[in-house]
């Protein structure tokens, strides 16, 4: 009552008007009840097929495999990322994991996305984690890069 | 205005503390989220760029904990029933997703041989659940 000397306006104006950040925060709370406890992430594979399928033999095959004596990924591997040593056989020849990337976008980087497919033979032993962080390498070269498991067996 | 005023600031309602409130049940279901995920705990695997596999409503989830025990959705099943299980498990969907929660500490075989298991219960494809590195929870 003492501001209606001339100061009224700019007092009513310094409080800030919370209502939409209210709004903001309740459809916050909403969406995290809904959504959150049910998103994943992952990587979209397919299955090692029992039965020999002929008609794949004569596409060009991209085969990747990984054998645990050249990565050594027996346990999970710490932090991110892998092993500095390890190497991988893509098309026969011997790649460090960390050229991966760019091997795979070199070889299908030109083709029409359902070429895109890479087979991977991953030996039993390997720990989980470091088959799909290698995966996850692959998949980094090339966008809509189809995996294919093949049953070493 | 020298006679509106009080009555004017008596209108507004002090919203502080539902801001209080609701903020922290904002952070109760933060923290709370991943205990209401289906299926065992499992330590899902690190990686640095995993694409979206959209939500667990309406896939089947096969989760495979450290000690290679199997679970379809909230049960842990036996190897030998699995693909029963799994075939049971499909219900009403058509055509449901299968998604792996395979723990970080497994050999490559345990969930090779559930992608077997699946692939021989009919089912053409699987997600291989992981988490972006770093990313907290669960």
């Amino acid at each position: 009552m003492q501001f209606n000397t001339g100061d009224s306006g700019s007092n009513l104006q310094s409080e800030i008007n919370i209502t939409p950040l209210v709004d903001v925060v309740l459809v916050l709370l909403i969406i995290f009840m809904v959504v959150v406890p049910l998103l994943m992430k992952g990587y979209d594979v397919d299955m090692p097929q029992t039965s020999a399928e002929p008609t794949q033999a004569e596409q060009s095959q991209l085969m990747l495999s990984i054998a645990p004596t050249a990565c050594r990924i027996l346990e999970p591997p710490a932090g991110e990322g892998l092993p500095a040593d390890c190497q991988v056989t893509l098309d026969d020849q011997k790649v460090p994991a960390a050229e991966l990337p760019a091997r795979v976008a070199q070889i299908l980087g030109g083709q029409p996305t359902e070429k895109r497919v890479l087979f991977l033979a991953a030996d039993d032993s390997l720990n989980y984690e470091g088959v799909l962080r290698i995966i996850d390498l692959a998949k980094s070269g090339v966008e809509d890069l189809k995996i294919e498991f093949v049953s070493t067996h | 205005m020298r006679l509106g005023e009080p009555a004017k600031m008596q209108a507004a309602i002090n919203i502080t503390p539902l801001v209080d409130v609701v903020l922290v049940l904002l952070i109760i279901f933060m923290v709370m989220a991943p205990q209401m995920r289906k299926g065992p705990d499992v330590n899902l695997p690190n990686t640095s760029k995993p694409s979206q596999q959209g939500d667990e409503r309406g896939k089947i989830l096969v989760s495979i904990d450290d000690a290679g025990r199997l679970w379809i959705n909230d049960q842990q099943v036996e190897a030998e029933h699995f693909g029963d299980a799994l075939r049971a498990a499909v219900g009403a969907e058509q055509d449901p997703k299968v998604v792996i929660r395979g723990d970080a500490r497994l050999n490559f075989r345990e969930v090779r041989q559930a992608m077997l298991a699946i692939e021989q219960a009919g089912f053409r494809g699987v997600g291989l659940i992981a988490k972006h590195a770093g990313a907290k929870g669960e």
